[in-house]
């Protein structure tokens, strides 16, 4: 009885948090609409502590943020929704504009034609995309497969026999993609820039000699780290030393 | 010197026309020939006359070597013979003046002649050159006294500036009142190595009265240079040398009593000047200091803050102020990679008076956006050392937003293909996005879908329902091949069926008996397999008789059959069709049970 009162008052308090969720989002795309961007902003916020997150709060974080003319954390927060919701055309285009207003110029190491490959045809979905894409599969060659055993017609048997192996070679397919997709997001750790200027050593002290410097907005990849220092890594291919506290993580939700 | 000389040859001639008609050699008397100096210790300035004297004429004279002097005048010859008493007096005598070179012990050597066929020699004579004296007893030459009046004299404005601080040098020619000044022409301008110089010109040399060394002079300004050391530690400033064309007066009078004026040409040149550059201090040096030395403003202003893209607009970084203007760096503005930016264009407006340059520095760049959007400049810093204050300064510019309004159609149009620097620009679309208004919430965490037990369940349940399907499969046609089962199981849903219409039909007799008789009649068909060809109440009978089913049971099944029977024919009651269907009812669960 005590447990079935204590499932109810949970439920209760969920729910009811996830209502004061909701209005903490409506007020926070009033405040927007009426040009309160940091007010947005705040709201936003609460509703991260509170536990909850969604690429929609993300891409409308990143939207405040570039009003407000923050680079760094727009770019930022762009680049969090799409990583819940990979190629995203509004954030997308959105980011685009962000990424306009930032300092560096890096040239991208030109891709080879593997690469282009791949990145027209796997990377155009995401790891969890695939599997779902595999499970749908699965399910369409067990489809196929029992249509095959049933059918008496020998026309009919043939396309279902066929539909089914096709189906059941794209769900192999699908999982090595996500698997290979799912490596592919491990092995990289992207990060912002947030501060205006950062100078990028050779070593991960003070002393030791400026290779470069970024401006705020740069996205990077995390390599190594050691005490406060990150060793970093842009599109470039430079790589260097630099003190923790001058990015943010994109991964760390 | 020749005015001395004709002085001397003036007064000496009346003598010589006197003396010489009436010369004759009357008696032989000792010959003399000896020196006369007019002093043994002198000064360096002064003057030294030397003659060499005899008593009678001679020829072959030849003067010592002057070592150490300069022959000013000589040799001049002077005669003089006069009768006294009867006596013949004569001598004769060769003259030199002379100017020491330096001091020191000097010699004058012998002079020789040759007398009657005899040579005389004179004896060598010891001088003594002393420093300089104040006051040289011998009159003053027109260079004399030009070099008294005439003093060139480089006036540094601070002695120990700060590197890159702005020195002004005056040359000044002070003037003293009884010589004038015709002309002067400069022999070389000195060269400033390690300075930045600019030279300004002196359109008009105004005369002022002025004092030198507490004496009335008059001063004039030849020449201006504005300096900015380049190096730090001491720097010498070479001297300027002149050479100044000057009318000096003399001792002689004219005809109505004026002095006669004698131009002389005359060297002066200022002396060398050293200066203590000081290095600006490293306390407190910002880390941008490109070297800015003054008093200055600072800037950065767009042409216009709201344009369409592809149009141009000119961001222009201003220092203004007075310091070293042309001597440091502006600094660079950073502009977002994404906007077009050319070569700067540099504009100076610049005044260098005596106190230094003045005036401002700029650069102009012109700004290109290819897309639309907001485009921040962030505020950029200049530092510049205030030698006043002996303190670094640093201005920030404001934060410029450049607001693109109206992105091209196209969005594939070729940019930057012209651009000075190459550089990254993302294509948008036409339309900056509003913020979405559904939240979708999640609770954070990654809870990917890649790798779950939900993924592995979907993707290896599915081919599990393969064998499943196919057994069941298999099992309906094996069910679909019994032809005997398929009949009883049939006829025990049809008498089901029936006895479900009849209870419906309860108070209608003639269809309720039907339904009646129809259920009874599927039931045996399920129970005992026969067809309904073979119906007879003695076949059922013994049948259910054999299948051990007890009489009664059979008795009131036969009964019931023959009740439907009669029902064709004869009314039957409610309460009798009631009481019928509980029998059949019960009649039938009996059957079952005993079969």
């Amino acid at each position: 009885m005590i447990r079935n009162i204590l499932i109810a008052l949970v439920l209760l308090v969920s729910t009811h948090l996830t209502a004061q969720n909701e209005v903490l989002f409506n007020r926070a795309t009033a405040s927007y609409n009426a040009g309160e961007y940091q007010k947005a902003i705040d709201y936003y916020k609460e509703i991260i502590d509170n536990g909850k997150h969604s690429a929609e709060l993300y891409f409308n974080m990143g939207n405040a943020y570039y009003k407000l003319e923050e680079v760094g954390p727009s770019i930022y927060f762009y680049e969090k929704a799409l990583l819940l919701k990979p190629n995203d055309a509004e954030i997308l285009n959105n980011l685009g504009y962000a990424q306009n207003m930032r300092l560096d110029a890096i040239d991208q190491i030109p891709e080879s034609a593997m690469v282009r490959f791949y990145n027209a045809t796997i990377a155009k979905l995401s790891f969890d995309q695939w599997a779902y894409f595999a499970v749908a599969m699965v399910f369409l060659f067990v489809l196929a497969y029992i249509a095959y055993y049933l059918f008496r017609i020998a026309i009919q048997k043939r396309i279902s026999f066929i539909i089914s192996m096709v189906a059941l070679l794209f769900c192999l397919a699908a999982i090595s993609f996500a698997y290979m997709q799912y490596n592919a997001f491990k092995s990289i750790n992207p990060a912002i820039i947030f501060d205006r200027e950062v100078v990028i050593t050779s070593e991960p002290n003070k002393s030791s000699e400026r290779i470069f410097t970024l401006h705020e907005g740069t996205k990077v990849n995390v390599e190594e780290e050691l005490n406060d220092w990150i060793k970093i890594k842009i599109a470039d291919g430079q790589t260097g030393w630099l003190p923790k506290e001058t990015l943010r993580l994109l991964k760390k939700f | 010197m020749r005015y001395l000389f004709f002085t001397y040859l003036t007064i000496l001639i009346p003598v010589f026309l006197l003396g010489n008609p009436t010369f004759k050699q009357d008696r032989q008397e000792e010959i003399t020939f000896e020196v006369n100096v007019s002093k043994e210790k002198l000064g360096v300035n002064e003057r030294l006359r030397v003659e060499f004297t005899m008593n009678k004429d001679g020829d072959n004279f030849n003067p010592p070597n002057f070592n150490g002097f300069k022959v000013v005048m000589g040799p001049s010859q002077s005669i003089s013979s006069s009768w006294v008493n009867g006596k013949r007096s004569f001598s004769k005598s060769y003259g030199y003046i002379l100017t020491p070179i330096n001091t020191g012990n000097f010699e004058i050597g012998q002079a020789t002649i040759e007398i009657d066929g005899k040579t005389y020699k004179t004896i060598a004579k010891r001088i003594r050159i002393t420093n300089a004296v104040a006051n040289p007893n011998a009159p003053k030459s027109a260079n004399d006294i030009a070099d008294e009046n005439l003093y060139l004299v480089a006036e540094v404005s601070k002695g120990s500036p700060y590197l890159n601080e702005a020195v002004t040098v005056l040359y000044k020619l002070y003037i003293s009142p009884s010589v004038s000044v015709t002309n002067f022409k400069p022999l070389d301008s000195p060269k400033y190595n390690n300075f930045w110089s600019q030279d300004i010109p002196v359109k008009r040399y105004d005369t002022k009265n002025d004092t030198y060394d507490g004496k009335p002079f008059r001063s004039v300004i030849l020449k201006r240079v504005v300096l900015y050391p380049q190096k730090e530690g001491r720097l010498t400033i070479e001297p300027l040398a002149l050479e100044i064309y000057v009318d000096v007066p003399t001792n002689r009078r004219d005809f109505f009593g004026g002095k006669i004026f004698k131009q002389a040409t005359k060297r002066v040149s200022a002396g060398r000047r050293t200066l203590n550059v000081k290095p600006l201090p490293e306390a407190g040096k910002p880390a941008d200091f490109s070297g800015a030395v003054g008093d200055f403003d600072f800037a950065i202003t767009t042409s216009k803050t709201d344009l369409n893209a592809s149009e141009s607009l000119q961001a222009r970084v201003e220092v203004s102020g007075k310091g070293n203007l042309k001597l440091f760096k502006l600094p660079e503005p950073e502009l977002p990679s994404s906007l077009e930016v050319y070569e700067p264009e540099y504009d100076e407006d610049v005044l260098t008076v005596v106190s230094g340059m003045q005036g401002k520095v700029a650069n102009n760049y012109t700004v290109v956006p290819s897309f639309r959007g907001k485009y921040p400049i962030p505020s950029i810093s200049f530092s510049y050392f205030n030698p006043k204050t002996k303190q670094y300064n640093t201005l920030k510019s404001d934060e410029i937003s450049i607001n693109v309004k109206e992105g091209p159609e196209d969005t594939n149009a070729s940019i930057s293909a012209n651009a000075a620097n190459q550089k990254l620009v993302v294509k948008t679309g036409k339309q900056f996005h509003f913020i979405k208004v559904k939240p979708k919430l999640k609770t954070i965490g990654s809870n990917y879908f890649f790798g779950s037990t939900n993924f592995y369940l979907l993707l290896l349940a599915p081919p599990l329902l393969i064998p499943l399907c196919i057994v069941l499969y298999r099992r309906r046609k094996e069910q679909e091949q019994d032809v005997v089962g398929n009949k009883v199981k049939k006829a025990s849903r049809l008498a089901r069926k029936y006895l479900s219409t009849a209870k419906k039909e309860l108070g209608n007799e003639a269809n309720f008996y039907i339904a009646l008789e129809k259920a009874l009649h599927n039931y045996l068909k399920a129970k005992l397999k026969i067809e309904t060809s073979e119906f007879s109440k003695e076949k059922i009978s013994s049948l259910l008789t054999t299948k051990k089913v007890d009489l009664t049971t059979t008795e009131s099944f036969i009964s019931l059959l023959e009740n439907c029977e009669q029902a064709r024919y004869s009314p039957f009651t409610e309460v009798q069709m009631q009481q019928d269907y509980d029998k059949a009812s019960e009649v039938i669960s009996k059957i079952d049970k005993q079969l």
